[in-house]
This record gives structure tokens, sequence and C-alpha cells, in this order.
């Protein structure tokens, strides 16, 4: 290293913070309290849906935590980028630079440095502040919930339940109803695929997970008719897995009540378990059942989607189906028009499953029968 | 080889430098030269690039109309499985690390090679075999799950699924070994006098990123293996109707894939500062503070994995320390690019392709960042996960900044690959298509997102109904996707016609200062006659270089533009011994 005396290249000095540099940052600023009114007072529907006139008492929550960061997210790129287009145009290299021109040599600003690093720090404290603020009105905020529904992930569909009401709503055709101003919870699983019970509008989303139950809790505020999408992939046909969900006044919701208890009793009275066909029962069996049963039934213990569901009512197993009763022809019939959710898994409704009260007869006589 | 503690003595090459290899498969095929293996893993990566770049433009036309133009759900579904598995471990991992990282970090560090060269030469041919793997299952029906293949719907996927586990396995055993490797070059390599605070900034990011390679990869190694286990033996780990756990799964996938994302991430921080300073013809500014900053990132990025899956079916307590933690990591990372922006102030800029690069990366990678930050948020996470706000940041991230890095490493390091220079002319028209590309495409995302479209959907016509706009801005992004892929276009075109048309690179073209460019273009296969020494960091443009012991004479005040041409490549000493 003996050219260690060589002269060392020109720098080109600058004065100041830059030419300009201070009208840019004017010009910056300008632009991010634009931005900041914008995300305060101006409507920002198109950005999140219905959050001008709120559909859940969470959409407000969750959205004003969006505009806080958006507010001072925007600000900081619009700082950011600003500057970096900014020093890229003022101190690029001119054709008059003397020959081999360096930049201004220096290495580091502690003080700079400390305040770039406390601004963000601090903004990011201001956000888990707030964050754990809306985060505990999501999941222990919503009173003591007046009406429980559970929803049930299939593919390609969601399954909409009202314990206690009988109605089961079967939503490859129909929507969920759920009453305003009341606080509702909805209890979620899957029977078979991880899906995501989202209606956008409400902002809240949860994975529907099998041998899993999940709650989410809010109160609608405002009526409407709403998509609810699934949104974790859950198959080929994820991306027609749709519902609707339908918040109506409560006097509505319990006229809809009503009506569907009544259908479902009208149709449990057309039930007449005497006139079944097991010789039916049997071409039933493999044509609706084998999917998700072993076909011919095999033993409790032999699983595919559902239990074997041979010697059904004296397999020991069995009871377990029927609160450690044997279960009886009527217990069956119930299961195959209402459906099954608990510890052996999820059985759609006879809806679902596409029976008619005379396919209800024929299997539950074509089940009795194999003893 | 060597230990960093060699005296004067040592550098006497002709006792460590064995005969060149001969014959074409020893020299490039099976080949134990850093570099070879680094323009192996180039290749194959550009390969691969250009087959899921194509997947990505069958899914982006796919959506020019709702209902879905040209493919079925079911092949649709494939398509982003394999763009997206491609693009992570057969693209992003082995180009920056891989390609990038092989041919430049022994160089920078004054090495002859990395500490292993068979365990090298063994990880790249390990990584065209997960190719071909993930490749075939295409044959058995292909995997549909993305790139993530959540269980149970993966498990849906039958032999295809199984494949898919059996290359992301195959890849793992490449990256963990790739890691070791880089982790002992480093800190057994480096040339005399460099101590941890004079290595490149590059090298820094390469150690923080071959620390995270290593231990990240067996999670999903052990991920993938029992997934593979239950495909194969039906051993039911992650299906819940037999016993396992559906969301067991996703803590270990993400336990790795988080730290991927920074393992694609770290390299291009340290491409960029690299081509920040000898471009802006300044120092670094707050070098520490950009290497102790990668270092917090790869330790954080340990412990944040589950921001991922806030809907997924985690304890609602569980969900405060992860988003406190992903905020906490948005600060090293802010860190580093007012560090960068400083690094501009007071330079004299010299337009290069490169620094376009580096420029663009400033503003799309503070832009996926930010997002990344309002997504960590737990509750508008609730409302943005799973839709296309995701996929818009994650691309910004990804695109805008891996690729961007590694696009702006290109014509940087090409000179010294080949000894000749790019075309500025084209590579430059490349940046301008790209970044436009990348903008128009993934920016509607943002708000496609917000809105309610959920990603992963092979046709859309719900959703174009409630916001009719969503077919328009859809089409928009097609059209833009389609500059990205004209980019790539003119990039690959340039690589091969500036290899016999590019002007003579010299030693040093850019007037840069770390070791590499003291050796000829291309180097000799032995790197350095003489093990330099090392004095100081490499960034003071003022001072002379701060090395002795160099191999050619060079420019001590080195200047852009000014062509040193390499001396004429030494004799190959010991191969006569």
């Amino acid at each position: 290293m003996t050219t260690a005396e060589a002269p060392g290249p020109p720098q080109v000095p600058v004065k100041g913070l830059g030419p300009g540099f201070w009208q840019v940052t004017a010009v910056l600023t300008v632009l991010s309290l634009i931005n900041a009114w914008y995300f305060l007072f101006g409507n920002i529907d198109w950005l999140m849906p219905g959050s001008a006139h709120p559909v859940a008492d969470r959409t407000y929550d969750i959205d004003g935590l969006f505009k806080f960061c958006a507010v001072f997210g925007n600000a900081i790129f619009i700082y950011v980028a600003g500057y970096v287009i900014y020093f890229a145009i003022i101190f690029r290299a001119r054709s008059d630079d003397p020959p081999g021109a360096i930049g201004v040599q220096i290495h580091d600003a502690p003080k700079l440095e400390i305040w770039w690093t406390a601004i963000p720090t601090l903004l990011l404290v201001v956000l888990t502040v707030l964050t754990i603020n809306v985060w505990y009105k999501i999941y222990f905020g919503t009173g003591a919930p007046a009406l429980t529904t559970e929803v049930i992930g299939h593919q390609f569909y969601f399954e909409f339940r009202y314990p206690g009401m009988k109605a089961s709503v079967f939503s490859k055709t129909e929507p969920m109803h759920l009453p305003v101003g009341v606080p509702v919870r909805i209890l979620l699983t899957s029977a078979d695929v991880l899906h995501q019970f989202w209606v956008p509008e409400i902002r809240l989303k949860l994975a529907t997970v099998p041998g899993l139950v999940q709650s989410m809790n809010f109160t609608p505020i405002r009526t409407g008719t709403f998509d609810i999408a699934c949104s974790e992939f859950c198959g080929p046909d994820h991306s027609v897995m749709q519902g609707k969900l339908i918040i109506e006044p409560v006097s509505d919701f319990q006229k809809w009540i009503v009506a569907e208890n009544k259908a479902a009793a009208a149709n449990a009275g057309k039930l007449d378990l005497s006139t079944g066909d097991a010789g039916i029962g049997k071409t039933d069996f493999a044509a609706k059942c084998a999917s998700c049963h072993i076909n011919p039934p095999a033993p409790f213990d032999q699983k595919l989607v559902g239990p074997g569901l041979l010697h059904i009512t004296d397999d020991p197993a069995h009871p377990k189906l029927v609160d450690g009763k044997a279960p009886t022809p009527a217990d069956i019939a119930e299961i195959l028009q209402k459906g099954y959710t608990g510890p052996i898994g999820t059985m759609p409704n006879a809806a679902g499953n596409g029976l008619s009260s005379a396919d209800i007869s024929n299997l539950t006589a074509y089940l009795v029968s194999l003893k | 080889m060597h230990a960093g503690t060699a005296t004067h003595d040592t550098h006497d090459a002709s006792s460590h430098i064995h005969p060149p290899p001969e014959g074409f498969i020893a020299k490039y095929v099976f080949s134990l030269d850093h570099k070879v293996i680094g323009f192996q893993y180039f290749f194959t990566g550009v390969f691969i690039l250009m087959i899921a770049g194509s997947f990505a433009e069958l899914i982006r036309i796919q959506l020019v109309d709702p209902n879905g133009a040209i493919m079925s759900h079911s092949v649709y579904n494939s398509m982003f499985t394999m763009h997206g598995t491609a693009m992570v471990w057969l693209v992003l991992i082995p180009l920056v690390t891989g390609a990038i990282g092989n041919f430049v970090m022994p160089l920078q560090i004054g090495a002859r090679d990395v500490a292993f060269p068979w365990l090298n030469m063994i990880s790249f041919w390990i990584f065209p075999v997960a190719a071909v793997i993930l490749f075939s299952s295409l044959l058995f029906g292909s995997p549909h799950a993305g790139w993530t293949e959540y269980p149970p719907v993966s498990l849906q996927d039958g032999t295809a699924g199984a494949l898919w586990c059996m290359a992301i396995f195959v890849i793992g055993i490449s990256s963990t070994m790739t890691g070791l490797n880089f982790m002992v070059t480093i800190i057994k390599m480096r040339a005399p006098g460099m101590t941890w605070t004079r290595m490149p900034l590059f090298v820094w990011a390469t150690f923080a990123t071959a620390l995270m390679n290593m231990i990240a990869t067996v999670a999903l190694s052990a991920a993938v293996g029992a997934l593979f286990l239950e495909h194969v033996f039906n051993v039911p780990f992650f299906d819940p109707s037999r016993g396992g756990s559906a969301v067991l799964f996703q803590h270990m996938f993400w336990f790795y894939s988080h730290p991927a994302v920074y393992i694609f991430i770290l390299p291009a921080f340290g491409i960029i500062s690299e081509v920040l300073p000898t471009f802006a013809r300044k120092p670094i500014f707050g070098y520490k503070m950009i290497a102790f900053s990668s270092m917090a990132i790869a330790i954080l990025g340990f412990t944040v994995w589950m921001h991922h899956m806030f809907p997924s079916g985690v304890a609602p307590w569980l969900q405060i320390p992860f988003m406190i933690l992903t905020l906490a990591i948005g600060i090293p990372t802010g860190i580093k690019i007012f560090s960068w922006i400083a690094t501009l102030w007071g330079g004299r800029i010299h337009y290069t392709t490169s620094m376009l690069y580096a420029l663009g990366f400033l503003i799309a990678f503070t832009f996926g960042g930010i997002t990344g930050v309002i997504l960590a948020s737990v509750p508008v996470d609730l409302h943005m996960h799973g839709t296309y706000f995701v996929v818009g940041h994650f691309h910004y991230v990804v695109a805008g900044g891996a690729v961007m890095g590694f696009f702006a490493a290109i014509p940087y390091w090409y000179p010294k690959a080949t000894g000749r220079l790019m075309s500025e002319k084209l590579a430059k028209l490349g940046f301008w298509l790209f970044f436009i590309g990348l903008n128009g495409t993934f920016l509607p995302m943002h708000w496609l997102g917000m809105e309610g479209m959920p990603r992963r959907y092979a046709s859309y016509a719900y959703f174009a109904k409630a916001f009719p706009d969503a077919v328009f801005w859809n089409r928009f992004e097609t059209v833009f996707s389609f500059f990205m892929v004209a980019s790539v276009g003119v990039m690959v075109f340039n690589l091969v016609w500036s290899l016999k048309h590019g002007k003579p690179a010299g030693i040093n073209p850019w007037g840069a200062r770390t070791l590499e460019w003291t050796i000829s273009s291309p180097p000799p296969y032995y790197n350095f006659k003489h093990i330099p020494e090392v004095y100081d960091r490499p960034y003071n443009f003022d001072k002379p270089l701060p090395y002795g012991n160099l191999d050619n004479v060079v420019d001590v005040y080195p200047k852009f533009g000014e062509i040193v041409m390499p001396s004429p490549v030494p004799e190959p000493v010991g191969a006569g011994h």
C-alpha cells in the first residue's frame, strides 16, 4: 500500500440539507395531511365496504384501527418515497462534476438515528395499545349472547343451525338469518376440511376447523343482506362457496323461526315409519349414504367418514348417538331428519342429504332390519 | 484451507492452489467451484422462474372473466399451487442464496471457495432433483391446496400431494446444507484482518440468512415429512376425523415459512446495501445498524410465525404477543430503510440499472412493509386475512423486494462473472417494464381484498356482482402483469446477447470497493492467488482501498466508469508442481 498518499477523490459539498429540502418536506407534509384528512373524514366505503354505515358493532372498531394505520402508514410511505425520489434527483452525478467525484463522506448521525428509531417505535406502541383495546372488545366485549347459532363448514357450503329452535338451515339455497340489535354468538366448526366464515361488512373472520369449536361474538346494528364468503382454500369448488346473511328486525326473525319450526313439524308429521320398506332402504343406503358410511353396513368402529351402521339397535357402541340409550327406530329417523353434530362427527340433515320422508322411513326400516 | 489467522507466510499461494479441474464434467457439471455452482443455480433458477411465471400468467388470464376464462377450478387451483411452490422454493431461495450468495460471498470475504465444496456441489444437485419431483406431480393430478398445502384438504391430493411433500423435503436438505456451509465459510474463512465489523454488508446478510436456513428448515422438513407419512401410510397427524390436529401443521409450516420470507429478503437487503454506496459514491450510512438489524431480523423472524394464523384457531390471548413481536420486527427494518435513504443524501448518484432497481426496491419494499404492519394488527387482520390484500402485500415484498434485489444484483455482478457489461439500454428498459408492471399488477389487489375478494378463487362471479369494478381491476392487473413477463424476456435476452456483444468490463467497472472488484473478470478458478489482507470496511470512498497483498494492480481510489483492464489471468500456481 504505497499509494496511500495519492490525493483522494474530490467530494462534492452540500449546502444545508440540500437545495429545496424544506420545500420538498413541506409538500410531503401537505400530502400526508391530505391523506390523513381523507381517511378521517372522507368516505372510504369503496375500500372498506359498509364503513359509513357499520353493519356490526365491531365494524366500527376495526375501521378505526384501519384508519389509524392508513393515516400514519401512508404518511411514512409518502415521506420515504418522496425523499428517495428527491434525493435521487438532487444528488445525481452531473456531467460537470470533477472526475471521480464522490459524495459527502458521512458514516452515521446518532441523533438522527435515535429519532428515526424512536418515532416509529412510538407509533407501533400506540398501535399496539389501540389494537389490544379493539381485540379485547372482539373476544370479551360482547355481553352474554341472546342468541347462539352454529355454522358448520362443508365442502362446499355453510350449514347454519339454531340450537333449541329446531330450525336447521341448509345454506346451499337458504340464507342465514340474524336479528338486528341482539348480541349473537356464532359457534363455528367444520365437517370436513378448513374453511373460513367471513362477512366482509362485519369484518370478523374465523376459520371453521374440524375437531375444534370456535366462537365469534358481535351485535348486528344494521339490517340488510350480505355475502358470506369462504376465505380459506377448501378444495376444487372453494371459489363458489358462498352464502347469504340476512340481518332483519327481531320481529321478522321471530316470524322466520316460527315458520321454520312449523315447516319442520309438518315435515316430521308426514313421516310414517310403519310404511318403511327395508328392500328399498337397502338401495337408498347404497345411493345416498355409502359415500360416508361403509356399505354394506359394517360394525360401528369401522369408520369411513361416519361410523359403520351394522347392528345399529343392539351394538353397545351405538347408544352414544342418543344419550346412552339404545336407539329406537324413532331415534334413527330423527337423526336422519335433523342431522347430527357431536363427538362422532357431523352429518347433514335430511335436506342436505336429499332425503324425502319416504326415504327416511325406508332407510330406518333397512337399518333396523340389520340384526 | 485457510483459517482467518493466516500470517504473511501462508499467503504464498503455491501450497494451497490445486490444479484446475480438467474435462467438461469436472469443470461444468459436478464442479466444486463456488462460482460455477453459482451459475448452475442461476441457470436452473431462472429457467424455473420462467415456468412458474407462466403459471402466474395463466392465473391472471383466468381472472379476466369473473366466471373464469380458460381453466376448470381444479386446473386453476393446481396452477396457483405450483406457481407459489416453485417461486418460493425453486426460484427465490436458490437464486438469492444459491446463485448470488455462492458467487459473491466467497469473493467478498477473500476466500478461494466455500468451506465444504463437495457439500456445496451436492446441495446444488439436490435442487434439480427436487424440481423434477415437484413438476412430475403434474402427471399425477398436481397438488391443489396452495403453496401452504394445509391439511386436511391437501390430503385429498393423493399421490401428487405426496410428491409435493417429497420435493419440499428434498429441497429442504439442500437449504440446510447450504446454510451450514455458508455459516462455516463466513466464520472460518474470512481473509486475515476482515473482522466482523469489516465484512461487506452482503456477507452479513448472507450470514443471517444461513443461520435461518440452518435452523428453520428442519421444522419444515418435520412438517412435510409428517404430511408425507399421512399421505402414504395413513398416519393421522393432521386429519381431525382420525384424531389428528389440523392447526398443528400450520404451526410447523409457518415456523419455517415465516423465516423463509426473510431468507429471501435478507440477501436482497445485502445486495441493496452494496449497490447503494457504490453508485451514490458514499459510505453506507450506519454500517453497524444495518449489519446488526439483519441479525435482529433473523432472530425476531423466528418468533412471529403465528401472525399467519390469527383466524385459524389459536387462543385469543396468544395473538397479542405474536402481534407485538411482529410489530417489533418493523423497527430494525425501518432502521435499514432510513439508513439507505440517508446513504442517498449528499451522494453523487449514477443511474445504472442496478441503482434504478435499488431505488425501485426502496419504494416498493417500503410499501410492502407498511401493509405488513397493517396486517400485524390482529383485528385488521381478521378482515384482511385470506384476501387479495395479503396477495398484494406479499407480492410487494417478494417481487418488489426480493426479486428487485435479485434483478439489481444481475447487472451489478454480471461483468464480474462474465468479463462483459450487460447492455444498459436493454437492462433499463427491463427495469421500467418491471417496475410499472409490478405496481399495475399488485397495487389494485389491495383494494380488491379490502372490498372482500378472497384469494385462491378460480372465479369471482358473486363478488363481481357486488363490486362491478372488480372485473375492470382484474383485467387491469392482467394487462400489467405482462409488463413483468416482457421485463424477464428482455433480461434473459440481454444475458445472452451481452455474453458476446457486451463491452469488456475490466476489473472494476463500477468503481466498487469490495474485494471481488480487485481480481480479474471473470475471476480465475482459485479467485485469489494471494489471500488479501483487510484493514478497514470497504465503503470509505475518500480513502484508498483498505486491502493489502492484492493480486492485481488496481486503482486505489476506484472511479465510476473508469475501466481497469484485468492483468492477464495468472498461471495457476501449483499446476506444474
